[in-house]
């Protein structure tokens, strides 16, 4: 692309983002009627600029649906009830707070790498809602979504050249079998892959279940190294859940 | 316990066609309606999975229709959002090849609401295609491109949270990833009329 291309473009992208006036809009607005091309170009340039638009609400709405998802499955409290248990509970005080130490107690004790790994994890399930019928789906996906997790792995095992989104599947597979030092060997496959080709493929999931299989593995500094990332990035998949209480409790078992 | 405002229909349509309290916003739409439309695809073949995945992809498709302007409250929101949770599960029925022929007919009333939904709906390979092609972006360039076309932050505020040294390098970064992905809009004629069709309704 030649330099005098390049300011047409870049006058281009002004005028599509309202940052052109006066003069240089006028300019480019009678250039735009002359020239077809460059009305392709502009075009296309709003293309570009809906789809980041349409982009943008689907991963918010996509994170603040598993949010409200977790708050769903969470145990309903009705205000009306809770006033009424809160009630009754004055009258057994010393009760429930004798219990309640008890439990609390218990769960300072007995927090495990195991205990906290089991209370976090949910298996990966791929979207169901796809077009199952135009999309053809790979003999590992297929294993996969049938939990037939040694098939996932002995498929892999013939594939020399595995995509990233089938490795991912083959870390899982290795995380379900609890194999957790080829699960890690393989998310991380997975995030480099991407960070080499630029790409966000299945990376996003890597790094929250590696985040995961260094807590079941007791690597406690690993796992929080990739949760604080994950923390930091409130566009992360898995942000939501990474929860301040879950970050401490690891820390309590360094 | 978090505490929860009822927001107004018409507060919650403004506040979704400005952007303002997104967040906010999208949350009383899953605590006001997701239980009471939930049921209609687990009554119908589908899983609970199922109905939280149709009503996420409704979420999304009311936000659209409200900022294009094609919900203007002639139905209330509890309605229209029903409406669209019907057409979106049963056209995944039919994708799925086990259409319910009971369903088939729709039920009375709303036409124009029902053909705005339909015509909407049948975007939705689209939209999945969307996702794909700005996924093909490298992650900075995403970030980047988010931060100035969905959040509408100026690149004064888009260089306080990157790691970039001026202002002028984060102008010049943003262009290279919108000429990228224009790029790879013109490289793929098909799915360049698909965007046509769907983002410019």
């Amino acid at each position: 692309m030649n330099n005098s291309t390049n300011d047409m473009s870049e006058k281009l992208v002004k005028y599509l983002d309202g940052e052109l006036a006066g003069a240089e809009k006028e300019d480019i607005e009678r250039q735009l009627a002359a020239d077809p091309a460059l009305q392709e170009e502009l075009e296309t340039l709003k293309l570009a600029r809906e789809a980041v638009r349409s982009y943008g609400l689907q991963k918010q709405v996509a994170g603040i649906h598993r949010q409200m998802m977790n708050e769903a499955q969470a145990p309903v409290r009705n205000i009306g009830s809770t006033r009424r248990i809160i009630r009754y509970s004055m009258s057994i005080a010393a009760g429930i707070f004798i219990i309640f130490l008890g439990i609390t107690t218990y769960n300072y004790l007995t927090i495990s790498a195991n205990k906290l790994f089991n209370d976090n994890y949910r298996p990966y399930e791929l979207p169901t809602n796809r077009d199952m019928t135009n999309l053809a789906i790979s003999p590992v996906e297929k294993a996969y979504r049938e939990k037939n997790y040694a098939e996932v792995i002995r498929l892999a095992g013939i594939n020399d050249s595995l995509p990233v989104k089938e490795n991912f599947l083959l870390a899982m597979s290795y995380l379900e079998l609890k194999d957790d030092s080829k699960a890690i060997t393989n998310f991380k496959k997975v995030i480099i892959a991407n960070e080499s080709e630029a790409t966000n493929v299945r990376k996003e999931e890597a790094e929250y279940y590696l985040s995961l299989t260094y807590l079941r593995s007791k690597d406690y500094d690993h796992a929080l190294e990739l949760m604080n990332k994950i923390q930091d990035n409130p566009n992360h998949l898995y942000h939501e859940k990474i929860t301040g209480n879950l970050v401490t409790k690891i820390k309590r078992l360094r | 316990m978090e505490a929860v405002r009822t927001i107004p229909d018409m507060e919650l349509v403004a506040n979704l066609r400005s952007g303002s309290r997104m967040e906010e916003s999208v949350k009383a739409i899953y605590r006001n309606y997701f239980d009471g439309l939930c049921w209609y695809v687990m009554n119908n073949s589908g899983s609970r999975q199922d109905a939280e995945d149709i009503f996420q992809e409704v979420v999304v498709s009311f936000i659209e229709l409200v900022q294009k302007d094609k919900f203007r409250g002639e139905s209330s929101i509890k309605t229209f959002l029903f409406s669209l949770n019907r057409h979106t599960w049963l056209n995944e029925l039919k994708r799925r090849g086990r259409a319910l022929a009971r369903e088939e007919k729709f039920e009375k009333g709303q036409p124009g609401t029902e053909m705005d939904v339909s015509h909407l709906i049948a975007g939705r390979e689209a939209k999945e295609q969307v996702m794909q092609l700005v996924s093909q972006l490298g992650e900075n360039c995403q970030k980047i491109l988010i931060m100035f076309y969905y959040d509408n932050l100026s690149i004064k505020e888009m260089l306080e949270s990157l790691n970039y040294e001026n202002e002028q390098v984060v102008r010049n970064k943003k262009y290279k990833c919108l000429k990228q992905l224009e790029l790879m809009i013109t490289q793929n004629p098909a799915l360049k009329e698909q965007l046509k069709n769907l983002l410019h309704e």
